[in-house]
């Protein structure tokens, strides 16, 4: 088993626990999201087993690297002129997400653009470092957070306030029609195998197909998690009040013998690391294409021309999308994100077998 | 920082360790709201201060507002851990403006414990026992059960009160916490349908209702057979509950209980081989309560056990929430319940 992969796979998985995710599936409950799930699986899973292992094929080397020197000049066009943009406002809607979460539940008095800053900080430190050095620090924020969010998903598991019967009512929905709203965000929490774009170049060695029978299983556990354990807190038909479901979720646990009885704030802490190291993955893909775009070696101060771009988008859309714009605006982008991720391997795969045929 | 304080020290806020809702009296407004403040003191001497200030306003943002102006520090409801209900609040309709406040404010805790207040909830608040050391202390360790633990509490936090408000087939239900002169006495429970308190159990049948709803197997039972009484303490209940919709027959619903326990008390002698006799009497004066329990919760319309919610979540079919609601009244109670007493204790 290949665990880089693996961890650029459950990145995507953990961090849509909290944000978006469970709000647009809990949203669609009664409407089909049940079998949308359902049907997610498989698709996730089998984007991700054919974009892996095409991609497999030119070993330690990102896009950029592998197009380098291909006649296809259209090919090169779409590759990197417009996906960058898919990866960085995936990057930004999950930032600007986030900064939301942080100001309103743990420093509601500090201004959202004081918070953007730091983060922002944090995250060009990151995304700009070496691809490998990106994979090491995101090992490390897993390594030290993974057993700390399983304690706390654990503890909403065996929690006796938890109706199992709320959560099976809405599985007797299961044969409605899926809506494409809730297969399109069902299907996010596997779409981090893209990332593969650039961080390819840290893959040695083929993979192995017990990669993506973990990713299956993995995936079921994690989307079963992040749909019906808030809907067996707060009720199959209470939980889409929610804004934040599984926030909510995590401030009704009381872990009694904790330092702190209130769970959602070690939640949220914990999530503070992996929404940076999501961020900057994210970002640090998105850079790396607009490098690969330009024919020479990036200078500095063109450089210094994506970040500034990078930090007045950001700064814009914390200032103008307030959450329920920004939850609708999600929605849109997801099922856009969905369309163009079919899209993207599959021209990727009949790219690369005329190649290497 | 952890507790989202922003920039204001802690010696200028003021901790609200509970909240009490009353209906105000002799007035135009709808609620007498009251806080109690825990007053940090700089001696050890009588470290259980605390002030209560109270507001009469139609909403609880209006009251917590005023109460702002009367007092000289910002007021943090961080630790607010319970709230309570004035007696007369739940008795009245239309309460949702401030059920559902608790949990619109990020602030407030979704497991502060949530309760009714007899003869109101500001004399609740004002009861200040002696074995307390933080003021409100004692409520936090009665209805937490990290104190004493009882079959006769049903505690209940806020988030699963709101999910009793929304959820089709599960209904409310709130611990009574009655003020005595230096005492909390928290051994009944109220039962409420999704506007109103509907029903009162008495103490015993509240402990039936925490056996039905597997959450508490430590109790005391008493049974008498032939001139003997013993009472059972027991260390493992169990139910559970099937719905039975035969086709051309009444519905039923199925109640097994399994109790496990020794003998703490006989008034005479019990042999080893008398304890099935025993037994099979605690188990006929089990079914008939527990069955008067439920037909009693059954004609005052409610669920708080989540009968309804177990019909839907085992019917496929749409229309399944209506169709429970014609068979609930009429639904026939069964109630099987098996006693097993292990000894006698270390006497025969």
């Amino acid at each position: 088993m290949n665990r880089y992969l693996f961890y650029i796979v459950l990145l995507n998985m953990i961090v849509n626990v909290i944000i978006f995710v469970p709000k647009i599936l809990i949203q669609y409950r009664y409407e089909g999201a049940v079998m949308g799930v359902i049907i997610a699986i498989p698709i996730g899973v089998a984007l991700n087993y054919v974009y892996s292992t095409t991609i497999n094929k030119f070993p330690e080397q990102g896009i950029p690297e592998i197009i380098a020197n291909s006649t296809h000049r259209w090919l090169k066009i779409i590759h990197l002129c417009s996906i960058q943009l898919i990866w960085f406002t995936a990057g930004l809607i999950t930032l600007v997400g986030f900064i939301d979460v942080l100001a309103r539940f743990i420093n509601p008095e500090m201004p959202k653009l004081a918070l953007l800053v730091i983060y922002l900080a944090a995250i060009f430190l990151i995304i700009q470092l070496p691809t490998q050095r990106v994979m090491y620090f995101l090992e490390i924020v897993l390594f030290i957070n993974i057993p700390l969010i399983g304690f706390i998903i654990l503890s909403a598991f065996t929690n006796e306030y938890l109706s199992w019967d709320s959560m099976l009512e809405v599985g007797t929905h299961i044969f409605e029609r899926p809506s494409l709203k809730s297969i399109a965000a069902a299907t996010y929490c596997f779409s981090s195998y893209s990332n593969l774009i650039i961080f390819n170049r840290v893959i040695k060695g083929k993979l192995k197909i017990w990669n993506f029978i973990a990713i299956f299983f993995l995936g079921i556990f994690n989307l079963f998690t992040a749909f019906f354990i808030p809907i067996g807190f707060h009720g199959s038909d209470g939980a889409q009040q929610y804004l934040y479901p599984w926030i909510s979720t995590a401030d009704s646990l009381r872990l009694v013998y904790s330092p702190i009885e209130r769970a959602i704030f070690l939640f949220l802490m914990f999530y503070m690391s992996i929404t940076l190291i999501s961020i900057s993955v994210n970002w640090h893909v998105s850079l790396e294409l607009i490098k690969g775009t330009f024919k020479d070696k990036v200078s500095k101060k063109k450089n210094w021309l994506v970040l500034i771009f990078y930090a007045s988008c950001s700064a814009a859309a914390v200032i103008y999308l307030n959450t329920v714009l920004l939850n609708k605006i999600t929605i849109y982008w997801m099922i856009c994100r969905f369309g163009f991720e079919i899209f993207l391997v599959v021209l990727f795969f009949l790219w690369a077998r005329r190649r290497t045929a | 920082m952890l507790s989202g304080c922003g920039f204001k020290d802690i010696d200028k806020r003021f901790f609200v360790m509970s909240i009490g809702v009353d209906v105000a009296k002799n007035s135009p407004k709808k609620y007498l709201v009251s806080l109690k403040f825990a007053v940090p003191s700089s001696s050890k001497d009588n470290p259980t201060e605390f002030m209560i200030v109270s507001e009469k306003a139609d909403s609880m943002a209006e009251a917590v507002r005023i109460i702002k102006t009367k007092v000289d520090k910002e007021i943090d409801f961080s630790h607010a851990k319970v709230i309570v209900y004035g007696d007369e609040v739940v008795r009245q309709k239309e309460n949702e403006g401030i059920n559902y406040w608790f949990n619109r404010r990020r602030d407030i805790q979704s497991i502060a414990w949530i309760a009714i207040g007899k003869p109101s909830a500001l004399d609740v608040l004002k009861v200040q026992p002696k074995s307390e050391y933080i003021p409100s202390n004692a409520l936090f360790l009665t209805l937490g059960r990290d104190g004493s633990e009882t079959p006769y509490v049903i505690s209940e936090y806020i988030f699963d009160y709101k999910f009793r408000l929304i959820e089709r087939g599960i209904d409310p239900l709130l611990p009574i916490i009655e003020a005595k002169k230096d005492i909390l006495e928290v051994n009944t429970v109220g039962l409420l349908n999704k506007k109103q308190l509907k029903l009162i159990l008495e103490p015993e049948e509240t402990k039936l209702l925490n056996f039905l709803r597997n959450r508490e197997e430590k109790s005391a039972n008493k049974v008498s057979k032939g001139g003997t009484t013993i009472v059972i303490d027991t260390h493992k209940v169990k139910t559970k509950y099937k719905i039975h919709t035969p086709k051309g027959k009444a519905p039923y619903l199925m109640v097994k209980v399994s109790l496990e326990g020794i003998v703490e008390e006989a008034t005479r002698t019990v042999p080893y081989e008398k304890l099935s006799y025993f037994e099979k009497a605690a188990e006929k004066k089990l079914n008939k309560d527990i069955e008067n329990v439920l037909m009693k919760i059954q004609k005052a319309n409610i669920d708080p056990i989540g009968f309804g919610l177990r019909y839907r979540s085992r019917h496929f079919n749409n229309d399944d929430w209506e169709e429970w609601k014609r068979i609930y009244p009429k639904i026939k109670f069964k109630v099987q319940s098996k006693v097993q007493i292990e000894d006698t204790g270390l006497i025969e």
